[in-house]
């Protein structure tokens, strides 16, 4: 699958903190050459040091070598994204307006809805995005169209991305009786177990969380709920997943989609279900909703794990989205006032995994030998750079194969004038 | 720009598509427009063939919307074209300003190149208006106005621009009151001001300095007011019976007025009303960390409201991308306006107010006589360039290409 071993030649690496008075004033690189082989980082010798090698060498031009991103969460299958505009209709009865809408649509676009999959997976991957969750349709409407869709769409992408499937029963895993669907598409191509607000949808916070675990559990599947449910609401529903995900054993292998209820109740409240949240090893996956934004660098510093998702590019939902990981960051970083350099440059590791090519005392992390060669290239001098300006993107790397962008005199051009 | 052609196959707004009572999309036609002496001369359907004596360009089918508008930045302090730098943490406003004027007394790239990196961004975009705050304070004098003038000049033909002298470390603190006069004397159209009471300690006196100047120089006010609460309502309150007391209706903005964000809805119903009948105008750059003015509720009761990017990669923020559209999208996606009409409605807040269907969905731009000042969006409809940013192919100012290409 991989190519043939290369040498990326004058890549900028993130060397440490300048420091000014004590803070950081700057971020240190310098130029190396990175071997990639079998799709892995084989080698990082510094620039300066004469290269012997008959491998083909490619150059960087001094771009910015960052940690491949991740785009946690977004719905591939019902995308407007590649065809004629349409702006979301008034929601009269909020939710329930989009799932009545969805009888009609669903069916609609379904003949497109493998094309649409794919052109949004090229934005998402043009973009930096390497690993993409997507959360796909499993209800009365379409069955399991929508997951063949995706699936094939996938399939197109083999070797450019990492997708991940949750069969999602956006009607309500109990309120439209998916729960045979869900396990089929568990059976058909579906690695995770999805759901929507087991109290507002499903009118059964128990039984629905019960179900989505014996699911999970019967076919060793990790599970993602979107939990927008508010308030106290929302918090119960946590805490009765975090027991059940103990009960279980699951832990490590849940995570929670919005979970708005955070951004509604007192900060030391917030803190302690991050805990409690994290004790079980259950992660965060948010789109960073300007009107609602749930407290993500706190709940961080409280050993939650928080990725982030576009969530929805022009659909019946929203008409937004850019499909841009590295814009979702700058976004967190504008929202939340991490301005300076070290907050910025750490703030990349909500959209990287958890990767950061520095640690917060500005210690290297990344990358070593042995890493996957997963990584993006961009225009920028620094980590923080990146984030705040939103770098252009120069070229992806997926598994140590080139999948986006362009090395050469253009991009070589491109990078006199980095802003 | 004096030359007379045809700009054909533009696509315009025609009216809202009704499905079921509710607004289902935006209906377009192509036409030919005939540009005369920088203005739309004639607006003739597609089908018609165009005369010959005239050159012909042809903008294929790319939708026309009214040219933006800027209505807040600073091109004396972008850092735009110089290094990048994160923004150095401080305690309060007083040691950001030091700051401020530490870093950009040192900065190797001149004023003018910075400006000008920054107007390149903002003609591209869409932009043929800028409203520019320049910075007078002793330590610089009048360098920024004349720098920022210069950089005004170099884009002359491509956008017009209003200038606010900005006493940026305090009209009282900074003593700046004999500039902010010289800068009124030598371009600059309106009196700026920070934070009456925070930043000069004395709302009342500030206010009235302010108000005397315009007066007195025949200029506008923009006042940038942060202080929040209770505090920042009762300056705008004052400045709002001032600016009566004094004639300025219609002249004056608040920019930020985060105040106004802080206060209930009937607060602010009774603010909006006050605001209206005062013709004082607000301004916001569509913050995302903080509450700013409810703009859907001051626009519902009459108030002129503009929005503008403010700070682009400067000593107080390192973000912006100086794409004014952008701002609208923002400000929607803010507002909860994701219909079709809402969207399209968010448009004249960065166009000065034009856009292209009225609120009964009838046509109101462009029409004969009108400047000539669009950008062509790769969109189907204003609704679609809002949500999605759509691409800008070029601008046009005065009936002349301004940035970007039709070919």
């Amino acid at each position: 699958m991989a190519e043939k071993a290369c040498w990326l030649t004058n890549v900028r690496l993130e060397t440490g903190y300048r420091y000014d008075n004590g803070t950081v004033a700057g971020t240190e690189t310098a130029l190396f050459h990175i071997q990639i082989a079998d799709g892995k980082i084989s080698d990082i010798v510094p620039a300066d040091e004469p290269l012997e090698t008959n491998v083909p060498r490619r150059d960087a031009n001094g771009a910015l070598m960052l940690p491949a991103f991740r785009d946690m969460h977004i719905h591939l299958d019902k995308t407007y994204y590649g065809g004629p505009w349409k702006a979301p209709t008034i929601a009269a009865r909020g939710i329930w307006t989009r799932l009545e809408e969805e009888r009609k649509l669903l069916p609609r676009l379904l003949p497109v809805a493998r094309e649409r999959a794919e052109r949004l997976l090229e934005l998402l991957i043009q973009a930096g995005s390497t690993r993409i969750r997507t959360h796909c349709n499993v209800d009365p409407i379409v069955g399991l169209k929508n997951l063949e869709a995706t699936l094939q769409a996938a399939e197109t992408y083999k070797g450019r991305a990492a997708v991940e499937i949750v069969a999602f029963p956006q009607h309500g895993l109990l309120r439209s009786q998916s729960v045979s669907l869900v396990r089929e598409a568990l059976r058909s191509g579906a690695g995770i177990v999805g759901g929507v607000d087991p109290a507002t949808v499903d009118g059964n916070i128990e039984k629905s969380l019960h179900t989505v675990m014996e699911l999970a559990v019967a076919a060793d599947a990790d599970i993602d709920l979107h939990i927008h449910d508010p308030g106290q609401l929302g918090i119960f529903t946590f805490q009765r997943l975090a027991a059940l995900t103990e009960e279980a054993g699951w832990q490590g292998r849940v995570n929670i989609s919005h979970a708005l209820a955070l951004a509604d109740i007192p900060p030391e409240e917030a803190g302690r279900v991050a805990e409690l949240l994290a004790r079980q090893g259950i992660t965060i996956t948010s789109s960073v909703p300007l009107g609602k934004t749930i407290p993500i660098p706190l709940l961080s510093d409280k050993g939650l794990r928080i990725s982030l998702g576009d969530d929805s590019i022009t659909d019946h939902w929203s008409p937004f989205g850019k499909g841009d990981s590295l814009e979702k960051a700058g976004i967190l970083a504008e929202r939340f006032g991490l301005r300076d350099e070290r907050s910025l440059g750490q703030a990349l590791r909500y959209i990287t995994g958890g990767v950061t090519p520095l640690d917060p005392q500005g210690r290297r992390l990344w990358p070593n030998a042995g890493d996957d060669a997963d990584l993006v290239l961009v225009a920028a001098s620094c980590s923080a750079e990146a984030v705040a300006r939103r770098a252009g993107r120069v070229a992806v790397f997926f598994q140590g194969n080139q999948v986006a962008g362009e090395l050469g005199a253009q991009h070589a051009e491109r990078m006199r004038f980095v802003e | 720009m004096n030359k007379t052609y045809w700009l054909t196959n533009v696509l315009l707004e025609t009216g809202y598509q009704v499905e079921n009572g509710m607004i289902a999309g935006t209906r377009t036609e192509c036409r030919h427009l005939l540009i005369q002496d920088g203005k739309v001369a004639k607006i003739v359907p597609a089908v018609e063939p165009v005369s010959d004596e005239h050159s012909v360009l042809d903008a294929k089918k790319l939708l026309a919307l009214p040219s933006f508008v800027e209505q807040h930045c600073h091109l004396d302090k972008t850092l735009l074209g110089d290094r990048w730098r994160a923004t150095t943490p401080a305690g309060s406003i007083f040691e950001r300003l030091e700051i401020e004027k530490q870093v950009l007394s040192a900065v190797s790239t001149p004023t003018q190149m910075r400006a000008e990196r920054l107007l390149d961004i903002y003609s591209r975009s869409g932009v043929t208006h800028v409203r520019t705050h320049v910075d007078v304070y002793p330590e610089v004098g009048l360098d920024n106005l004349e720098q920022v003038k210069r950089a005004l000049q170099t884009f002359e033909g491509k956008l017009s621009s209003e200038i606010v002298a900005f006493p940026q470390h305090g009209l009282l603190r900074s003593k700046s009151k004999q500039l902010v006069r010289e800068a009124l004397r030598q371009g600059a159209s309106l009196v700026g001001g920070v934070d009456p009471a925070t930043v000069d300690g004395d709302p009342e006196a500030s206010l009235q300095e302010m108000v005397e100047l315009a007066v007195a120089g025949n200029a506008g006010i923009d006042l940038h007011l942060h202080d929040a609460d209770h505090l920042g309502i009762f300056t705008i309150k004052r400045l709002a019976q001032l600016t009566i007391e004094a004639g300025l209706q219609g002249k004056v903005a608040v920019s930020h007025a985060f105040a106004l964000g802080d206060i209930s809805q009937a607060q602010a119903e009774d603010m909006g009303a006050l605001l209206a009948d005062a013709g004082v105008a607000i301004i916001t750059s569509v913050p995302i960390n903080r509450r700013f003015p409810p703009v859907g509720l001051l626009r519902r009761k009459g108030v002129a409201v503009a929005v503008g990017c403010d700070n682009i990669m400067d000593v107080w923020s390192p973000f912006g991308n100086g794409d004014i559209l952008e701002r609208a999208g923002r400000l929607a996606e803010l507002s909860g306006w994701a219909d079709e009409r809402a969207l399209a409605r968010t448009l004249p807040f960065i166009t000065g107010g034009t856009m292209p269907l009225d609120e009964d969905g009838e046509v109101a731009w462009p029409k004969v006589g009108d400047d000539a000042d669009m950008v062509l969006v790769e969109a189907s409809c204003s609704a679609e360039a809002v949500a999605r940013r759509s691409k800008r192919a070029a601008t046009m100012f005065r009936g002349g290409i301004a940035a970007g290409t039709i070919e």
